[in-house]
């Protein structure tokens, strides 16, 4: 009976341990480089990490970073001047873009499709606007010597605040003890990103034997009109007091946006204000290929494409 | 509580320690101990249909005593019809009163009368009352055909009744089975508990990867099956033939590993059914605990194939007919049973229905003959056809399932839902098709390779797939829970 037990713990332990050496050999965990709060209270990653994300069980997504001497994935470097024609294109995880590889970025794409320019992407998994407007007055003198600015707005998402302030709870989280743990042993890695270890998440947070066997999906909910609008107000409201406290140079930024998504009240908004907008759901609507990945709802290669065509024509008429 | 389940991960190893470590000195407590950790385990889905398990086990311990003690065969016939009156009407209420009364209101519609369905209830079925109710019968049955001497001991017989890792799904277990071993004192023995553990560990490999990795793509094919061309309807039932077999037998498994964790050997449900050379060896492969219940309770007491060519005939449509009833209260379970009977009398009839009972294809050699081949392929076609009625929700769907096949006869390449590669789960099919053909011969055997190495390595394999496919958002209940 003890033999028993003991053999069955000693073969969960050899099994654990030849899974961890399966994952590993076979990449099938994402690496996630670390993140940082810099002085200027920017965040980013740790720049000179690089390495491969991984989406899905069985890598059904598989492709390379780089972190530049900035902190952000791409292969240039980011250095202006007043000589060169620079375009920054800021956003979150779109144009991070661990879904692909860094030397076939949005940014790679544009840079192809005009000439003489340099793409700098500033893409960070988890920006709002606030992060944007912060990064480019917190960078101003780097970003005196950009010509254009993309920023890329998630309108349903990107609005939620009106002030930046830097996620140090998140960055704590991410460099606690167990966190380390969970990212250096692989196979924990891998079956936090495939969701294995959620039952055991819910028992460490009490709430394991408190979900409902049958998985209930509560109904959506829908706002009334009085709701919608004071929701889009609070975005509208929001989006002022960024530009307020931050800046917004129109004479060189532009708003990447889907306008299938955003507001009309922001779009006209826009307009009345001279806020130039790029909407690339035209090329979307048009496309007949899928533009998302299948498994994920970020670009693929084709949207990324479309993306870059966007602003490379854009780029071309504003010079 | 589901097998695949954090609960029953924790709940298991606490109730093996108690079991051999506290509690296993005196039979009764070990048998108390098996009755409250049933309890707990059917109770956690529901505890208020534990008074029906309790209910069924105490009339028919009651039952099966007045039954032994009667001189007269007549009253003693009385007895037995008063545990058949209460079980099947249990079945009857909880699952097909809705049924009948649904039917009755359709055959009048055919008339011209519409009536409004105000008798239908809003009744749940409670998970396993095909499987228990059918338990206890067995006991009464075996008792009135004396077969078995009833027990005095209410907990040995509560504890048969109610025993977790097939209370639910089966197998269903005949008394002279496994109530002898609950009365019986049970020693801890190490090779029957590390046999356990390797069929949990293949049960639950064909439960998490087979099973619920097919799940989501004939889930997509089966609710929309107009949009699709023949050869997507094909690969749709195809993959929902592994499917349930992947789903069902891998709770048998499971179940017959958790039980030899207690000392307790469980029947064999499934022999390997997709390597069947007819239909009659599918019949002997495929759920046995079912079959083997119908024919002992069911088709002898007809007079079984002991009287005559066409009252055989008869005798094989009513087990098959009540056999696809038994799983559901749908036409389609009665039809796919009705078309399983049109499979099997023609075996029948040329005296084939035995012949492969007591070996399996390629009994002497590696491979198979030619014939053989063909004989397997079209096994699985016919059975794989019956299927389309077994998954589709009406009579209605599997029709125009059926007719979108022949009117639509056509190839496109399937895209998963979600988008996986389609190539993984063929691959993965083929694998485990190859793999189930190398153990055919030892179903409770799973992993019998001499050189642990390699036995190691086959472990980590399976629990690796496990992680490749495992996906948080599929349902992860059995479908066997339903019927």
């Amino acid at each position: 009976m003890k033999k028993f037990i003991l053999k069955c713990l000693v073969y969960v332990f050899l099994i654990l341990l030849t899974l961890e050496g399966f994952v590993r050999l076979l990449h099938l965990y994402t690496e996630d480089p670390p993140r940082y709060i810099d002085e200027d209270g920017v965040e980013k990653r740790v720049p000179g990490s690089s390495g491969y994300a991984v989406t899905g069980n069985r890598n059904q997504n598989f492709s390379e970073f780089r972190i530049n001497e900035e902190g952000f994935n791409s292969k240039n470097e980011f250095n202006p001047t007043a000589q060169d024609y620079e375009v920054a294109l800021i956003g979150d995880s779109f144009i991070e873009g661990f879904h692909q590889d860094y030397y076939i970025s949005t940014g790679e794409k544009v840079e192809e499709q005009t000439k003489d320019i340099s793409v700098y992407e500033y893409g960070y998994a988890g920006y709002d606007l606030a992060n944007q407007v912060h990064l480019i007055h917190a960078y101003k003198e780097q970003f005196e010597l950009i010509d254009k600015i993309v920023i890329y707005l998630n309108y349903e998402s990107d609005l939620s605040r009106g002030e930046y302030s830097p996620n140090y709870a998140r960055i704590k989280m991410l460099n606690s003890t167990l966190f380390k743990i969970r990212d250096n042993i692989k196979l924990l890695a891998y079956g936090s990103k495939i969701g294995i270890l959620e039952p055991f998440k819910r028992l460490a947070q009490g709430k394991a034997f408190r979900e409902p066997q049958n998985g209930y999906q509560e109904n959506e909910v829908k706002l009334s009109q009085e709701e919608i609008d004071a929701q889009e107000l609070k975005r509208l409201n929001n989006f002022k007091s960024l530009v307020t406290l931050y800046g917004f140079d129109k004479e060189k930024t532009v708003i990447l946006l889907d306008s299938r998504k955003t507001a009309d009240s922001f779009l006209r908004y826009c307009k009345a204000e001279n806020i130039e907008v790029l909407d690339f759901a035209p090329n979307f609507k048009a496309s007949k290929k899928s533009t998302t990945l299948i498994y994920d709802h970020h670009w693929n290669e084709h949207g990324r494409e479309l993306i870059a065509k966007t602003i490379a024509n854009y780029i071309k008429e504003n010079p | 509580m589901l097998f695949n389940s954090l609960e029953f991960l924790l709940f298991l190893p606490l109730i093996f320690i108690l079991y051999w470590m506290v509690f296993h000195k005196n039979l009764k407590a070990q048998n108390i101990l098996i009755i409250i950790a049933s309890y707990i385990f059917y109770g956690w889905w529901d505890w208020r249909f534990l008074l029906l398990i309790l209910m069924s086990t105490l009339v028919d311990f009651f039952v099966g005593q007045q039954i032994y003690k009667q001189q007269d065969s007549g009253k003693a016939k009385y007895w037995l019809w008063v545990s058949m009156a209460f079980n099947l009407g249990l079945l009857g209420f909880f699952k097909y009163f809705n049924f009948f009364v649904d039917s009755f209101i359709d055959m009048w519609s055919i008339f011209g009368y519409e009536m409004k369905s105000t008798w239908t209830l809003r009744v749940i079925l409670p998970v396993g009352i095909s499987f228990y109710t059918f338990q206890t019968m067995s006991y009464s049955f075996d008792i009135y055909f004396k077969k078995l001497k009833p027990t005095n001991d209410l907990v040995a017989f509560t504890a048969f009744v109610a025993f977790f890792p097939q209370l639910v799904a089966g197998p269903i277990e005949r008394a002279s089975n496994l109530l002898h071993q609950i009365s019986n004192k049970r020693v801890f023995n190490f090779d029957q508990a590390s046999s356990g553990i390797k069929l949990m560990l293949w049960g639950f490999f064909k439960k998490l990867v087979i099973a619920d990795a097919l799940a989501p793509i004939v889930d997509d094919i089966f609710q929309n099956y107009s949009d699709y061309p023949a050869s997507t309807l094909i690969l749709g039932v195809c993959l929902f033939s592994f499917q349930v077999y992947g789903d069902f037998s891998g709770y048998t498994d499971i179940a017959l590993g958790t039980a030899k964790l207690l000392g307790v050997e469980l029947m064999s449900n499934f022999k390997f059914p997709n390597f069947s050379r007819n239909v009659a060896e599918y019949w002997q492969r495929w759920h046995i605990s079912l079959s083997t219940w119908f024919r002992h309770y069911l088709y002898i007491p007809l007079g079984g194939n002991r009287v005559g060519k066409l009252l055989s005939i008869r005798n094989i449509t009513i087990i098959f007919v009540v056999s696809g009833f038994w799983h559901g209260a749908n036409w389609t379970f009665i039809f796919w049973g009705a078309l399983h009977a049109l499979f099997y009398i023609p075996v029948f009839l040329m005296g084939r229905n035995r012949i492969y009972a007591d070996n399996v294809i390629a009994e002497n050699s590696w491979l198979p003959s030619l014939k053989e081949i063909g004989q397997v392929l079209l096994t699985f076609a016919l059975v794989t056809f019956s299927r389309i009625f077994f998954r589709s929700p009406t009579l209605t769907d599997s029709f125009a399932y059926i007719n979108k096949i022949i009117e639509d006869f056509s190839y496109a390449p399937y895209v998963h839902p979600m988008g996986y590669r389609m190539i993984d789960f063929y691959v993965l099919i083929a694998l485990f098709t190859f793999y189930e053909y190398l153990i055919r011969k030892d179903e409770r055997n799973p992993f019998k390779f001499k050189s642990r190495y390699v036995r190691f390595f086959v472990y980590s394999v399976l629990i690796l797939l496990m992680l490749l496919f495992y996906d948080d958002g599929v349902n992860r209940s059995f479908i066997y829970f339903q019927f």
